[in-house]
């Protein structure tokens, strides 16, 4: 069963505007915020169990203890480049809810402390985008944005910052390179954006679902967001499930969801006569399910973390018995060569490389040697570079290979997919 | 200060000092691309990959800060194993090209390929074809499909040169270097940019195809290009020099040169030297013999002094020459003939005094501050005007010039050759080669100097901090030093040198070369 | 071509919008590719915004080479962005593709002989559960067919 709470109000076309917003209990959480003290909103938050819900699901309120008090000015960054293939809860939040965000990063700025906000927004996003401008500008004029806000003397100034095409400034040191004007390509750590990010100065970013549910956590207190959820994963998350299922879209549910009634219950099931074959769980960079490990996976960061993969974004991508996986993995691999930032060698020339070998298995020109090949080049760019771009590719060739070998061996021997009709297209 | 164990070694670093530098400092091996301690630290080539005990991931040298007790490796199957595969991703997509490259010999690439590779390259597939032989200037040639993308290039014209003219564009294995719209890399330090580039991808015009480096000895010597005095290393060989690179010294130049500085091994060479003496006026002239000249010489002094007096006879000086070479002319001029009449040719007044706010300085000698140091300790004094009041009242018999090294830095020198020409007689020694002088009016004889790279001395830099330079070849073999002309000139033999001026270092290259005289 | 006045006034506002103004790249460089007519931005507007927003060209032309949405050749009028990634090809995103280049004439990353169309297949839009799905210029157009996909376009 779903658990509406930051999606509650998503099917109201006034959410979205500041007076429907507020209508619908808007606002009030912040007015509570303001009543506490920062410290203990982080607390709060740490109580909560919030973790980011961006695909890395480190502790949210953990993450805000880093800030060093040394007087620096802090930047509170919203990453809604919502670019991991088979994400897109993030756009109907923004599309649905501007206020909710602006909300949820008012009172996470008053947490921490800062007075200057960002949403770094993937480029294609026009439309969240045009949404969430005027909804800042509503929010302005009603005094919820810049001096002395609701009269509690704290000052918050909320840009928007338009990305232009680039997967990796989803990563968020690379979203700070491309917040300061250059190619997002993510910097060496340490420093942590915590102690030095935006401009060097401390910065904390949060993924929008994540900022939207510390709005959630104030109104409800800690123990009443804890209430959904399991004991390390808690709360409820929107999932965005695609590919082969009746009805793909957005679906909130609490942490710990059985992934089989996401997809049944939920979406519908599968088409008529098809066959469940695989599910990416956490967007096309954690590694693949196999329909027996789906059977009894929950929808968790332990349940997952335990078959050898992860919830990331909340991307569930459902695969059944008409597609080839050689297929599949081509088209993976293709996104994150091109997505590559291309400083550290072993992505630059790795995912190139893996592209490569699996485009050769594809064309009917692959030799066995290949299938191990993919595993060793994986092997190597794993846990090697400055990001986890290198992983992200890694991780899905690794599993593809590994536990879909036989149509990998297939298509080397025969030169033609297992799976009839699959790829005929060849495109 | 922090301790720590590097491959079972102990070291103690300063606080704040990074793995890799820790490693540099126990003269340990550590592959390593991208990191340059002259740049900032970019850390993807993710080659200096170490083990550090209680981390179960492998840390990059150059961004880890030693902490007290850490216990670090780079000797374990792991990070060999990881060594090799991050040596196999830089060269999947390379040309492997060594035989037609100009870098072969001195190729970071082939080096780390010969300590862990010597494999046959596992992809089969086909490379990423990028732009090659891409022209940047006058100066350097690209080749894009060597680039292993260590952005040393670009972060040297962004934190060093200040001239941001490199850039990469595009990104994963398509990424490339370039400068925006085909724009020239001019700027005075572009070379650097060569010389920091670990394969065959930036290759110098000037050098590229002249000589395979493996044929070529390099000595440490001092830039004579200005009065900053760069750490450099020339590189020769019998023919003469080839090419000039930098050297670190934190005091004087960091790790950097200018690219003017890099034109000096070129009035070594053979082409733009005087070879033989000779005499004569006005472009006539008749080869000489070095003792002849000498004692022409001599004589002519010698002539003039007692006929008119010491004051008839003067010298100049210019700031290209060793400490040692001033010290024996002035300790002749003033200890033998017991005349002050030496006077300081200042070869570009107008911008002797400007600073480029790097390396470069106005004042285009190695070595004035020696000179000034000279003059001082002799107490000459005498203004440049005074010269040329006498010269225009005729009032010099016989003139010795030690003019240029390198005429290109002497702007004037046509000029100052009519004006030496007021003297009765003009001995003009010089390394060089050149018109202005082949016009002197007046009976000249002109005598070939030695070089910086055929002798041994002392410069003294803008600073006062005294550097030495040392012979490496012998291009003109009758071609002498200011010393040499003064033990000549005081009937010494050179063996006897030491005893001329006080504390005077021995000159080894005279003794070793320049015997006979 | 130079910029518009409007144009220079937006570049001049962008450098005063953000902490620094090498921020205000990625805006101008939508500006100066909006006011192209080819859709596209060229070496003379990096130029030019260099010179405006005084910082070094190479900085801008940086930016503009890495991230996609530039386009760095012309492009037709109707910019046709089909996204192929993972659910959009398991649901018809790359055949739509090809088929709309059949259909109108024209290779990928080209612009048709009418100046119309440049088609390009791009990684994920960010609306999976719609596929396939395509950007023409600012707008998603979702849950497609392939004639519905030529319909639309040639409509527009």
């Amino acid at each position: 069963m779903e658990i509406k709470l930051l999606s509650e109000h998503y099917d109201k076309p006034e959410f979205q505007g500041l007076d429907g917003y507020k209508k619908l209990g808007g606002y009030e959480p912040l007015k509570k915020a303001f009543q506490m003290q920062p410290k203990a909103i982080i607390e709060m938050v740490k109580e909560s169990g919030l973790r980011g819900r961006g695909g890395a699901g480190f502790p949210t309120g953990v993450k805000w203890g880093f800030l060093p008090d040394n007087g620096e000015p802090r930047y509170l960054l919203c990453n809604a480049d919502e670019g991991e293939p088979g994400t897109f809860k993030d756009r109907l939040m923004m599309e649905r809810a501007p206020h909710q965000l602006i909300e949820g990063m008012i009172i996470s700025a008053f947490a921490v402390g800062s007075h200057k906000g960002y949403i770094y927004i993937r480029g294609e996003y026009n439309e969240p985008t045009a949404i969430l401008q005027k909804a800042i500008a509503e929010a302005y004029d009603a005094g919820l944005l810049g001096k002395n806000i609701l009269g509690s003397g704290f000052d918050f100034d909320l840009d928007v910052y338009q990305g232009a095409g680039a997967y990796i400034c989803g990563e968020e040191t690379g979203m700070i390179s491309s917040l300061e004007g250059k190619k997002g390509q993510p910097k060496l750590k340490p420093p942590f954006p915590a102690v030095q990010g935006y401009l060097g100065k401390p910065t904390i970013v949060n993924n929008v679902e994540t900022l939207a549910a510390v709005k959630y956590i104030i109104r409800d207190g800690a123990d009443g967001y804890r209430k959904h959820g399991t004991e390390k994963s808690a709360g409820t998350k929107l999932f965005s499930v695609s590919g082969n299922v009746m009805k793909p879209g957005t679906y909130e549910v609490p942490l710990g969801y059985k992934l089989m009634d996401l997809i049944n219950i939920e979406c519908g099931g599968l088409k008529p006569g098809r066959k469940l074959k695989a599910v990416i769980p956490g967007g096309s960079s954690a590694p693949v399910l196999t329909a027996a490990e789906c059977a009894d996976a929950t929808m968790d960061y332990e349940n997952l973390a335990q078959k050898g993969t992860m919830l990331g974004s909340g991307a569930v991508i459902i695969i059944d018995d008409t597609n080839c996986m050689v297929d599949m993995l081509k088209v993976i691999l293709h996104f994150y060569h091109h997505e590559s930032c291309g400083q550290c060698t072993p992505c630059r020339e790795g995912t190139g490389w893996l592209h490569k070998i699996v485009s050769s298995i594809y064309s009917g020109t692959g030799r066995l040697q290949d299938i191990d090949l993919i595993q060793q080049v994986a092997d190597h760019m794993a846990g090697k570079t400055i990001c986890a771009l290198s992983d992200a590719a890694a991780m899905p060739a690794v599993s593809f290979v590994q536990k879909f070998r036989s149509e990998f061996e297939f298509y080397v021997r025969e030169g033609r997919s297992k799976v009839k009709g699959a790829v005929d297209a060849q495109v | 200060m922090p301790k720590c164990k590097i491959n079972g070694q102990e070291v103690e670093v300063e606080a704040g000092t990074t793995i890799i530098e820790a490693f540099k400092k126990l003269d340990s091996e550590i592959a390593h691309y991208c990191y340059h301690p002259g740049l900032s630290v970019a850390g993807v080539c993710r080659l200096c990959m170490v083990e550090i005990e209680g981390n179960p991931r492998l840390q990059i040298a150059c961004n880890t800060v030693v902490q007290d007790g850490m216990v670090i490796n780079n000797n374990s199957e792991k990070v060999k194993e990881t060594v090799k595969w991050g040596l196999d991703f830089h060269l999947i997509n390379h040309p492997l090209d060594c035989p037609i490259c100009d870098q072969a010999g001195e190729c970071e690439l082939q080096i780390q390929y010969m300590k862990f590779g010597q494999y046959d390259p596992e992809m089969a597939e086909p490379k990423v074809k990028k732009n090659k032989v891409v022209d940047l200037g006058s100066k350097i040639v690209l080749d894009s499909e060597r680039c292993i993308l260590c952005s040393r290039c670009v972060r040297f014209t962004e934190e060093v040169s200040k001239t941001n003219e490199l850039g990469i564009f595009n990104r994963g294995d398509r990424s490339e270097i370039g400068t925006f719209d085909g724009k020239p890399l001019e700027n005075d330090y572009a070379v650097n940019t060569v010389d920091i580039c670990p394969v065959g991808a930036l290759t110098s015009k000037d050098f590229r195809f002249r000589q395979r480096v493996w044929y070529l000895k390099n000595k440490e010597t001092v830039c004579p290009g200005c009065s900053t005095g760069c750490n450099v290393k020339s590189y020769y060989n019998e023919e003469g020099l080839f090419r000039v690179k930098p050297r670190q010294n934190d005091e004087v130049n960091g790790y950097w040169m200018c690219d003017k500085g890099r034109d000096t091994y070129k009035f070594v060479n053979k082409e733009n030297r005087l070879l033989e003496p000779k005499v004569g006026q006005s472009g006539q002239w008749d080869s000489q013999e070095v003792d002849g000249v000498m004692s022409v010489m001599s004589t002519k002094i010698d002539d003039a002094v007692k006929s008119a007096g010491s004051d008839k006879v003067a010298l100049v000086l210019t700031g290209q020459y060793t400490s040692e070479e001033y010290a024996s002319m002035l300790s002749y001029f003033v200890g033998h003939l017991k005349s002050k009449n030496v006077y300081h040719w200042v070869n570009n007044p107008e911008s002797f005094d400007e600073f480029d706010g790097l390396l470069l300085r106005g004042d285009r000698n190695p070595n004035t501050k020696g000179l000034l140091n000279g003059l001082d300790q002799h107490g000459i004094t005498a203004p440049w005007s005074d010269l040329e009041t006498k010269l225009n009242a005729g009032d010099i018999e016989v003139l010795l010039v030690a003019g240029p090294e390198d005429p290109s830095v002497f702007p004037t020198l046509t000029e100052k050759v009519s004006l030496f020409s007021k003297a009765k007689n003009l001995f003009w020694m010089s390394a060089a080669k050149t018109e202005a002088a082949d016009s002197a009016t007046t009976k000249t004889w002109q005598i070939p100097l030695k070089t910086y790279a055929e002798k041994e001395g002392t410069f003294v830099n803008h600073k006062g901090i005294e550097q030495k330079i040392q012979p490496m070849v012998n291009i003109v073999d009758c071609a002498q030093t200011l010393s040499e002309v003064a033990s000549a000139l005081s009937g010494q033999k050179v063996d006897h040198l030491g005893s001329l001026v006080k504390d005077r270092k021995t000159n080894h290259f005279i003794n070793h070369h320049g015997g006979g005289l | 071509m130079a910029f518009s006045q409007e144009t220079i006034e937006f570049i001049k506002k962008e450098c005063q919008r953000y902490e620094t103004r090498r921020s205000a790249i990625l805006p101008c460089l939508y500006r100066a590719q909006k006011e192209d007519p080819n859709n596209q931005v060229t070496p003379e507007a990096v130029a030019e915004m260099a010179t405006l927003m005084e910082l070094p060209e190479v900085q801008i032309n940086e930016v503009l080479h890495f991230y996609t949405m530039y386009n760095k050749k012309p492009v037709g009028k109707l910019h046709v962005q089909v996204c192929t990634n993972i659910s959009c090809s398991m649901n018809g995103g790359r055949e739509m593709a090809e088929h709309l280049c059949k259909e109108f004439n024209v290779n990928y990353e080209e612009v048709s002989s009418d100046g119309r169309y440049t088609i390009s297949r791009v990684e994920c839009l960010g609306s999976c559960d719609t596929a396939p799905m395509m950007q023409v210029n600012d707008k998603y157009h979702e849950n497609l067919t392939k004639e519905e996909a030529v319909k639309l376009l040639k409509d527009m």
